[in-house]
């Protein structure tokens, strides 16, 4: 039954304000784990799809005539809008984190391939040829010469997939797994909670913000060797 | 920063020629006209009643919910929904979550919304504070001693917050509770048949067995939930006992579709119900969510119960702050809102 | 769980059902409405970045400003943007266009900066020393260089957009979106498929068309060039 009498919204609400530190303190448990969920599934994303898409383009750099294929599939698949994605894995692969780490690992995969691709194409003719010269062999040349002279430009490629793969995920929220796209949601329904969407959003963007920041720290340790010019 | 501007323009294209061929194939066999079961979503005019005249929006800050005198909505009290097998092992559970649906009433439910929604508290200061109020601590403190619960709910405010008080009560009785927010029906009910990861969900009667019902028979089939508590509880059991879901004593308390206008719509045209409105009114613009225009609770259901004469219909959300706005601001005429919902005054 | 067998066979009976194409607010209508937002989207993204990107450019200043702009914008979730906007009031199609187009203007400016900067340092003196002012070797001689770059641009905003689009549905924006929440709201997952396939298949097509247009338009003589060029870095 409906309630008896004429119900009418109460005018006087309490006030919205953008952000709110009580809602940051009250809710700091549920944000952390969704912050928690959204930053293993980006990392896990971005994993298995550098550990595709790297030999595959070890692979394209050796039968030439890969490569062009290989770009082109991934870009296909990388100019499919991410909810199109999710609307069509997931009623294929069921709801909740499968369909969203799948899609996470095809977007991933074009960005990681192409600047491997481009980072070993770009290494110097003059090193592969000195490598050559000291009898080192196909495979040989390709993983101790190229391929370090290839990490520059592959760390970029993972940071690159890691900040647009933090903002994937909150897509996910349509198919039920969205990280700290759940929280926006949730504040959205509940009238709008500003404080809510607020943070969520800012607490995504600092993630991207750490995460890359973290990769950018992690390429400097692997490339000693540029740290005196300007990389 | 050049590789943001890689241009592999004819790798692209040798790709897109194959995709768009594939599409046209896909397309070549055409179907019936109507064979995806889709009926035109432009409302028809209803048939023998003349229209009344238009009735334009009246934009109002303050809301009011026409009565549904002819019982077109299904009943929506809230019920807790428990794994069979935790039911089973466990039926003390079922008694402590029974003594919650007692408690509670629209009208609390209202209050509890209002806490949350309007004065912004949290689900777990509110839950606590009800908790206390109705005194609905478990008498033995021990009977769940080494039983884990886990209890997880729908992401919403009002979902939440039931799904808080029933951890509370289930603690108080020795039960080792944790309360997860899940998602909405299609990603928790899995998990609750399924019984790993969730065991308890605070649930909605008519919609419930609807879900239920589609679940088994269809998307397109006959429904089953009525505005007889009694019947589609019955439904609710039978469909449960084929999934694997017990289910506790319905609460008094609602929280079910109801459509509102303005409270200044209202005292225009004198409409407190929805056949008055059909009388008065025609040439109306309603808000809803996507799936309207197809649920028999909502636009179908409108036009065939009530004869009432739509120009337009506006695809927004259920009852959430998007169609509240858009009845706000004198967009829509009649929108679907919750009878719950926090903004709702309680009777006086 | 939904059976998940029939799915692909819903989504295709429902593709190929004439009356879901051609019933008013079918899929026929929702691709005008796509199209329509998309156009708006970038029509109001280009009158905003295209000058600023090109003045930019040309004056050499706020490289720093380009890049910084265009990570960040990376880093923005666009359904936090696009409820936060509706947290601000504005939702429906108005606020589909606003989210769209922001996130459209880094991409246009940085191509048109990258666009202009890129013209041949002896093309501007040239021009230079023929005595051209700054708006003059801005728009004769830069900006007819800059187009393979700025070509690029509209064409990636334009497949940006048409793919931000659908996520307004969310939040009552209109499009082929519309398909994809009607098709959760009502469990019919066949739906749900076909909604993404259709989204899916718009923006394919856009780009495929877009690229042809590029390759026709852009100049000969600078075909050649944009076509080897740039690559990464």
């Amino acid at each position: 039954m409906p309630p008896s009498s004429l119900p009418s919204t109460s005018a006087g609400a309490a006030e919205n304000p953008w952000f709110s530190w009580d809602y940051v303190t009250q809710n700091a448990a549920i944000l952390w784990q969704r912050a928690s969920e959204h930053a293993l599934i980006t990392v896990e994303a971005v994993a298995i799809a550098a550990a595709i898409a790297i030999p595959l383009g070890l692979l394209a750099v050796r039968v030439r005539w890969l490569a062009a294929p290989l770009l082109s599939a991934t870009a296909v698949l990388y100019t499919i809008p991410s909810l199109a994605l999710f609307a069509i894995l997931a009623p294929l692969m069921g709801i909740g984190r499968p369909p969203v780490l799948l899609g996470l690992v095809i977007y991933a995969l074009l960005v990681i391939l192409r600047n491997t691709v481009t980072g070993l194409d770009g290494v110097d003719p003059a090193a592969v040829d000195a490598a050559r010269g000291l009898g080192l062999g196909r495979i040989q040349v390709l993983v101790r010469v190229q391929l370090p002279n290839a990490l520059p430009s592959i760390v970029a490629g993972l940071r690159l997939a890691t900040v647009t793969s933090v903002a994937l995920v909150t897509v996910g929220v349509v198919v039920g797994y969205g990280g700290l796209g759940q929280i926006m949601f949730q504040g959205f329904r509940n009238n709008f909670y500003r404080a809510e969407i607020m943070t969520a959003t800012l607490a995504c963007v600092l993630l991207a913000l750490v995460l890359d920041l973290v990769l950018w720290a992690a390429g400097r340790a692997m490339t000693p060797w540029l740290r005196g010019r300007a990389a | 920063m050049s590789r943001l501007l890689a241009t592999h323009r004819s790798r692209r294209r040798a790709a897109v020629l194959p995709a768009v061929v594939g599409l046209a194939a896909l397309l070549a066999a055409c179907g019936d006209p109507g064979s995806a079961g889709g009926g035109s979503p432009e409302p028809e005019e209803t048939g023998g009643m003349t229209a009344a005249a238009t009735c334009d929006p009246v934009p109002d800050k303050e809301l009011v919910v026409l009565e549904d005198d002819q019982k077109l909505q299904t009943v929506d009290n809230i019920i807790p929904a428990v794994n069979a097998d935790l039911a089973e092992s466990s039926p003390e559970v079922i008694t402590l979550l029974d003594s919650v649906s007692a408690a509670l009433d629209t009208d609390t439910l209202i209050g509890l919304n209002r806490a949350v929604d309007v004065e912004r508290r949290t689900s777990e200061e509110v839950a606590q504070e009800f908790v206390e109020t109705a005194g609905l601590e478990a008498s033995d403190p021990s009977a769940g001693e080494g039983t884990s619960v886990a209890i997880g709910s729908a992401d919403f405010a009002e979902s939440a917050t039931l799904g808080t008080i029933y951890g509370k009560v289930l603690e108080s009785a020795g039960y080792d509770v944790t309360v997860t927010t899940i998602g909405n029906r299609e990603a928790y009910l899995p998990a609750l048949v399924d019984g790993a990861q969730v065991q308890v969900v605070p649930e909605y009667v008519g919609t419930l067995t609807e879900f239920l019902n589609k679940q088994a028979n269809g998307a397109d089939a006959e429904a089953v939930a009525s505005s007889d508590l009694d019947a589609t509880v019955t439904e609710l059991t039978t469909l449960g006992e084929d999934t694997g879901l017990a289910f506790g004593e319905p609460s008094p308390a609602q929280d079910q579709n109801a459509f509102a206008v303005t409270k200044a719509f209202a005292e225009e045209h004198g409409v407190t119900t929805l056949s008055e409105l059909a009388e008065m009114c025609g040439g109306l613009v309603l808000g809803g969510p996507p799936e309207c225009t197809e649920r028999p609770f909502c636009q179908p259901g409108l036009e065939d119960t009530y004869g009432l004469d739509f120009a337009e219909f506006r695809s927004l959300d259920a009852g959430g702050p998007l169609t509240k706005s858009a009845l706000q601001n004198g967009e829509i005429t009649l929108g679907l809102v919750f009878s719950s919902d926090g903004a709702l005054s309680t009777s006086g | 769980m939904t059976p998940r067998t029939g799915v692909v066979d819903d989504a295709l009976v429902y593709l190929n059902d004439p009356l879901t194409w051609t019933e008013p607010g079918g899929v026929l209508d929702l691709t005008r409405e796509h199209l329509a937002l998309t156009a708006a989207a970038v029509a109001i993204a280009a009158v905003l970045a295209l000058p600023v990107g090109a003045w930019l450019g040309h004056s050499g200043r706020g490289a720093g400003v380009v890049v910084w702009l265009t990570n960040a914008t990376r880093a923005l979730p666009t359904l936090g943007v696009i409820f936060l906007l509706a947290a601000g009031g504005l939702f429906g199609n108005a606020a589909t266009v606003v989210a769209a187009a922001l996130f459209a203007i880094p991409v246009l400016l940085v191509n048109t900066y990258e666009g202009v900067r890129g013209a041949l340092p002896s093309a501007r003196d040239a021009a230079r020393g023929l005595g051209m002012s700054d708006v003059g070797i801005l728009a004769l001689v830069e900006m007819p260089l800059a187009t393979g770059l700025v070509g690029a641009g509209i064409r990636t905003a334009v497949v940006q957009v048409a793919a931000t689009v659908p996520l307004a549905a969310l939040a009552g924006g209109g499009g082929l979106g519309q398909i994809i929440a009607f098709g959760m709201g009502t469990q019919r997952y066949g739906q749900v498929l076909a909604g993404g396939i259709l989204v899916a298949a718009l923006c394919l097509l856009l780009d495929g068309l877009l690229a042809l247009a590029q390759h026709f338009l852009t100049p000969r003589a600078l075909r050649a060039g944009a076509n080897s060029g740039v690559t990464s870095r």
